[in-house]
Parts: structure tokens; sequence; C-alpha cells
């Protein structure tokens, strides 16, 4: 873990948790995995503390535990899911364009509570929601079920692994810590639950008649006596899909900038195809034929089977070869190429933020290398026009900042200067580590410039006397008025 | 010739035998075995002459190659037709490489508002570089006369630029422009992602990131460039 994150770690457990929670997550980030006793010990805070501030961490999925030989139990900080945090936003707002505010409310809950039980999150999503429906509507909750199974069968939301049930009544101790375990075919299994009634409202509103309170106690009151059926069944918001779909986008939209707006939905309908069936982290989907492509077009985009074919010939053959023929049958198998879109678009990324950063000439340059792979600086003159003292100007400006290096090839085996080639070559995985880190250094800065400026900006005392004349201009008016 | 003796006739034939591309004293040196200073009396007599002359080359502009008074210097000296004295014309590149980018931008355009089927759009939207080299001798921009091989590299800094693609398709011997049974077509093209969002914030473009850290000289709370960002 670079500097840069474990900063950005510490501010963002600051701003989410508290201070305690903060000393607690940075300090495991620092020395990986701890036993308790040792984490008390080196931080310097009481064990009740520790152990409090380990729960929130364990529960919000940051920190996960394991059993040692000889019963220790020692605690590891995940520091790339901290840095999720970040995104929390992101998923919020996906899951409502996707599935609008009942999907928002849930995914927000589970986000914010770590791990909820199905029926916790129905009944507090119901509740929210109907607080915002007018006057005598309320939400039902089988609505928020149904909502709730659809983002299950997508896998937005998956099941938290549990302590397995033995068959076998052990008699020993049972161990310090439980090994949690999730079978694979159940993690979106919603369990069935016969979920019935309404959302409620807070009882704050002036309207609710005086027989209403009463009738509503006791139903609170039974509803907290009733066991709950899906005890033990935990769910948590299933990041890694989030992702993917984060992915897909980033590919349509680069397929819409460069081709137009049908080949964009034609590889839409694709990537949704081959949602479930392909795991994050695969090269290329599974081949889907051009008759089912046809068959899960959406509706309303009425092309004929010739023009689709035409489109994926088209898409198959450009230069970006985000899509690739895999074979013939039943009209031609088409797979998308996850590990070349990707490539394309972080170099994309690169190259924009050379152009941004020093011209559009360097950017010329930065391109030609990257087509060339390896090219001797005359080269870099004659092929991108360019005046050789800006040329070499240029090049050694990107040479300084890590976005190109040298490689040596000498003529001699004494590895003399003057008879050495040196060329210029680009790395795209460590320019991109490079400019990853840099993300995080610049994400840390901003956060703690707005800190800064909501110190600084002394709303609170502006607010304070801005009061006092609204007070004073008031009981004056009050006096003059009872005088009259 | 007569008034010229020997060495100054070995001389004189070992420069015609360089032809168009002039050779270096060193090298005329080399050949005909002659010391120095004899080398440069014959030159300095040849060129007063009129045999020959003296052309500045362009690689390095502190050597000179001697070539025939007739002969035109070839363009590996004179860099051909994006230099004029020893000069790279920037300007003329540029304005070159942006009327190439209209012609292909304008026949995209063409192309895709003609709301054919996918396939006739795409091929109407590819000129060859033919074409483009017609369109650029008729625009009469240029001076000097541009071959073929001049509109294709430039054509490739527009490749560089992420502007243009480039396909190679294969033409039979004979179609008008095809170079060794295949021709190159160009298109104009978008980028594939709108500016990447680290430089949208200050810190992306920033000259003095690695300086900066809390509680230091430059620091996120009294940074000068965040201050101008959020005057908005």
């Amino acid at each position: 873990m670079t500097q840069a994150e474990i900063k950005l770690c510490s501010l963002l457990l600051q701003e989410h948790f508290g201070e305690i929670v903060e000393k607690i997550g940075v300090h495991l980030i620092r020395t990986g995995s701890q036993p308790l006793r040792v984490i008390a010990h080196d931080t310097g805070t009481s064990l009740d503390q520790v152990k409090k501030a380990l729960c929130v961490l364990v529960q919000h999925n940051l920190v996960s535990y394991q059993v040692h030989k000889r019963g220790v139990v020692e605690y590891e900080a995940q520091c790339s899911r901290v840095l999720r945090m970040l995104r929390y936003p992101r998923y919020i707002y996906t899951t409502k364009t996707l599935y609008s505010d009942t999907g928002e409310l849930i995914v927000e809950e589970l986000l914010l509570n770590g791990k909820l039980t199905m029926s916790a999150v129905v009944k507090k999503v119901a509740d929210r929601l109907t607080e915002t429906m007018e006057d005598g509507k309320t939400m039902d909750y089988a609505e928020v079920s149904n909502t709730f199974v659809r983002l299950a069968d997508t896998h937005f939301v998956q099941r938290c692994p549990s302590v397995p049930t033995t068959e076998n009544s052990d008699p020993g101790p049972p161990p310090p810590a439980p090994t949690l375990v999730i079978n694979e075919k159940d993690m979106y299994l919603v369990p069935k639950l016969s979920l019935i009634g309404k959302g409620k409202r807070r009882r704050s509103s002036d309207e609710d008649a005086a027989g209403e309170p009463k009738a509503k106690r006791p139903k609170y009151t039974t509803d907290n006596k009733e066991p709950i059926p899906d005890d033990g069944i935990y769910w948590q918001a299933n990041l890694d899909r989030f992702h993917q779909h984060f992915r897909d986008q980033a590919i349509v939209s680069a397929v819409a900038n460069r081709m137009d707006q049908t080949s964009s939905e034609i590889v839409r309908t694709m990537l949704r195809m081959s949602e479930i069936t392909t795991s994050s982290s695969a090269p290329f989907t599974q081949p889907l034929s051009s008759n089912e492509i046809f068959r899960s077009l959406p509706v309303g985009y009425n092309i004929s089977k010739q023009v689709l074919d035409q489109y994926l010939t088209l898409l198959a053959d450009d230069p970006l070869e985000f899509v690739g023929k895999s074979g013939d049958s039943g009209g031609g198998m088409y797979v998308i190429n996850l590990h070349k879109a990707l490539a394309s678009l972080a170099t994309a990324t690169l190259e924009s933020v050379v152009q941004e950063r020093f011209g559009s000439r360097c950017a010329r340059i930065f391109r030609l290398v990257l087509q060339k792979k390896h090219i001797e600086q005359k080269q870099v003159e004659d092929f991108a026009m360019i005046p050789a003292k800006e040329a070499k100007d240029m090049l050694y400006k990107m040479l300084s900042e890590n976005f190109m290096s040298l490689q040596e090839i000498p003529k001699t085996p004494d590895h003399a200067p003057s008879r050495t080639f040196y060329l210029y070559t680009v790395n795209i995985l460590s320019a991109a580590r490079m400019l990853l880190h840099r993300c995080y250094k610049s994400i840390a800065n901003l956060i703690e410039r707005r800190q800064f400026e909501t110190k600084e900006n002394k709303l609170d005392a502006s607010e304070i006397q801005v009061d006092e004349t609204i007070f004073l201009l008031e009981s004056y008016i009050e006096c003059t008025m009872k005088r009259q | 010739m007569k008034g010229s003796d020997n060495q100054e006739k070995l001389v004189y034939q070992i420069i015609e035998d360089a032809g168009n591309k002039g050779i270096w004293s060193r090298d005329i040196r080399y050949k005909s075995n002659l010391p120095l200073t004899e080398i440069n009396k014959i030159l300095k007599n040849l060129e007063s002459k009129k045999l020959i002359k003296a052309v500045k080359s362009v690689a390095a502009s502190k050597k000179k190659v001697y070539m025939l008074y007739n002969l035109q210097p070839d363009r590996s000296v004179t860099g051909g037709a994006w230099y004029s004295d020893q000069d790279f014309e920037s300007e003329f590149v540029e304005v070159l490489n942006q009327q190439c980018f209209k012609f292909l931008q304008s026949k995209a355009e063409t192309a895709r508002e003609s709301k054919q089927n996918p396939m006739i759009q795409r091929n109407s939207s590819f000129a060859s570089s033919h074409e483009v080299w017609k369109y650029i001798c008729e625009l009469g921009i240029s001076k000097v006369e541009l071959s073929m091989e001049d509109i294709e590299t430039i054509l490739n800094t527009l490749i560089y630029d992420g502007k243009v693609e480039m396909t190679i398709i294969a033409a039979k011997e004979g179609t008008v422009g095809s170079v060794d049974g295949h021709m190159k077509l160009y298109r104009a093209v978008n980028p594939i992602i709108p500016p990447t969002g680290l430089v949208r914030a200050p810190c992306g473009l920033c000259p003095v990131f690695d300086d900066c850290h809390e509680g230091g000289e430059i620091s996120p709370s009294n940074c000068i460039y965040m201050t101008e960002w959020l005057e908005f």
C-alpha cells in the first residue's frame, strides 16, 4: 500500500466512521494482519474500544479475520475495499437508473449498514418510501421484495458467507472465531419469505387523528415480538458486479463515439446477454450467435437481419478490435474482446492526460511511440513532422514524467554511449500504475481542501450574526405592533 | 577542360560519380588519396570555373556536400518539400495537415448523412491517398510540387494525432492510385473517450504535484490553482 493510498484510506475512514475507527483501520492497513491484543497494545487504545472499532469494520466488510493454528485469531484490513467507499454514490446512482427509487434505496441501505437481512431491508425501504409518497398512500412490502429479488437475480446483491450448519453434534469447545463458508450456488438464492405488510409513516405529522396512533402502537410491538423468519441470512452489495456494469458502460460509450448509435446498442445487447454467464476477469465473453443477438435486441429497434449482420461484420473488422468473429455457425459467432477493450480505454486515458498536460504535439509524439513500439529519436522527428529541437524537448519532458522509457541496444560490448542505440518506448502497464497513484493522491488533496474550506469558511459565525439581526428586527416589529 | 591537371580531373570524376546526392570533402579525400590542402585548392578552382557547387545538407548543417553544377540536389540532402533553405516549414505542414483533415471530415459527414445501409456508409466515408493528393493539388496552397508519398506522410501525422484511421485494401494493378497491388484508405474518426476525469481537477495538470503535501509550503489547503478553480 503506497503512502498516498494509506492517506486516502485514513481520510475516508475518518469521514465515515470517526477518529477511533480510523486509527485502528489505518494501523491494520499499515501493519498487515494482527491479533486483537497486539492492536490494542500498539495503538494505545483500550481493549473495549478496539473491539467496538473492529466490530464496525467487520460489519462493513472492511476487515476480515482468520483463525490460525494455536487458536489465535488475526485481523486483516482490505485496503482496496476501503478505497471502494469512494464509489458508493456511483453505485447508488447506477441502481437508481436501472431499478428506480426502490432499488436505489435498497442498495443505499445495504451500503450504509454493511450487512442486513432481507426482511430488515424491505421494512426500512418501505418505511422510507412511504414517507416520500403522498398522504394516504403506502408502499407495499411485496413491491420492495420484488425489486430485491430482481437485484439478486442480476447478481447486484449477494449473500454473505455464513456459519455452516454442523450436522454432527461436536461436543468439543467452539472455535474462537467461526469460519464462514458460502456455497457458490446459494449466493443469489432468495429465501422464500412471505413478507406481508405496508410501509409505515413516522408519527410526526400533525394530521394523524388521535385514533390512529393507538392503532399503530400495538402493531409495532407485535412486530418486534415475532421471530424474523430469515434470521442469519445476511445480504451485502456485490461490488464486483457493479464494476462489471461500469466496464460495460465504458465499452458501449466508446463504441458509440467511434461508430454510431446502432452499433453501440448491438454491443450493449451482447454484453447484457453475457452478464451472468461470463466471469468478470475473463478475456472474452461467451460466443454469441447472430441469431441470438437478433432475438435479444431491445423492442423498438427494428432493423432487419441483414442490416444486423452487416453491422456485426463492420464491428468485427474495425481496427478497434472490440468484437471478434469466432465461428460461422448460427449465422456467425461473435465474441467481445474484453481485455483488448480495456487496454484501448486505458491507452486512450493515457493519451488524453498527455494531451491535456503537455499539448497536442506531445500527444502526437506519444501516439507515434505507442504505435511503433520502439523508435529512435531521429525517426520521431521524421514521422511526426515536428522540428528537431521541439521534438527533443518534448521527448525529454515525457521521459522525466515517466510516461516513456528508454531501451538501450549496445553495438559494442562496452556499452559506450556514442555507439549505442537508444530507443524510446511506452510501457502501458507501468504508466497506468503511475497515473493511478497520482489519481489517489489527487483525491486525497481534494478531500483535504474541502475539509479546509468548510472549516475556514466561518459560516457558523456569520449565521449567528444574521440570526441576531433577525431577532432584533422581529422584536422591534412586535413591540411597534403592540403599541399601536 | 584544358588547364586542369590530372588531379582536378580525378576529383571532378569522383564528384560526377556521386550523382545528385553529392559527396563530402572527406570522402573525396579517401577516394582520391590526395592531401587535404590539395583537395581544398582543387575544389575552390572547380567552383570558380562553375563546374561544381556546394549544397548545405539539412541533416548536419555544418556539412557541405559537393555536386555537379547543373544537377538538382536529391531530397535527402535538401529535406524535400518540407524544407525551404534548411528551415523546417512547420506552418506549411500545419496548413496541409488541417486541409487534409477537413477534407476527410466532410467526406465522413456526407457519408453519415446519406443514411444508407451501414456497409455503403462506411465505404463511402473512406478516401484513398490518391483522392486526397488530387484535392490538395487542386487547392493550390503549395508552391512546391507534392508527390503522393508526401501526402501520405502528412496523413500519417493525422493518424498519430488520433483523428484519422487507415486501412489497406488489395487493389488491382492499374486502378488509379494503387501501389504494388494495394491501396491505402483513410477515414476521419472521433476519439473514443472524452477528456478523462483526472485532468478536470487542478491536481491532474499541476506542475508541482510531487512537492505537495499537507503542512508543507505547497499543500492542498493553500493551493493557488485550487483557489482559482473554485472561483467559478
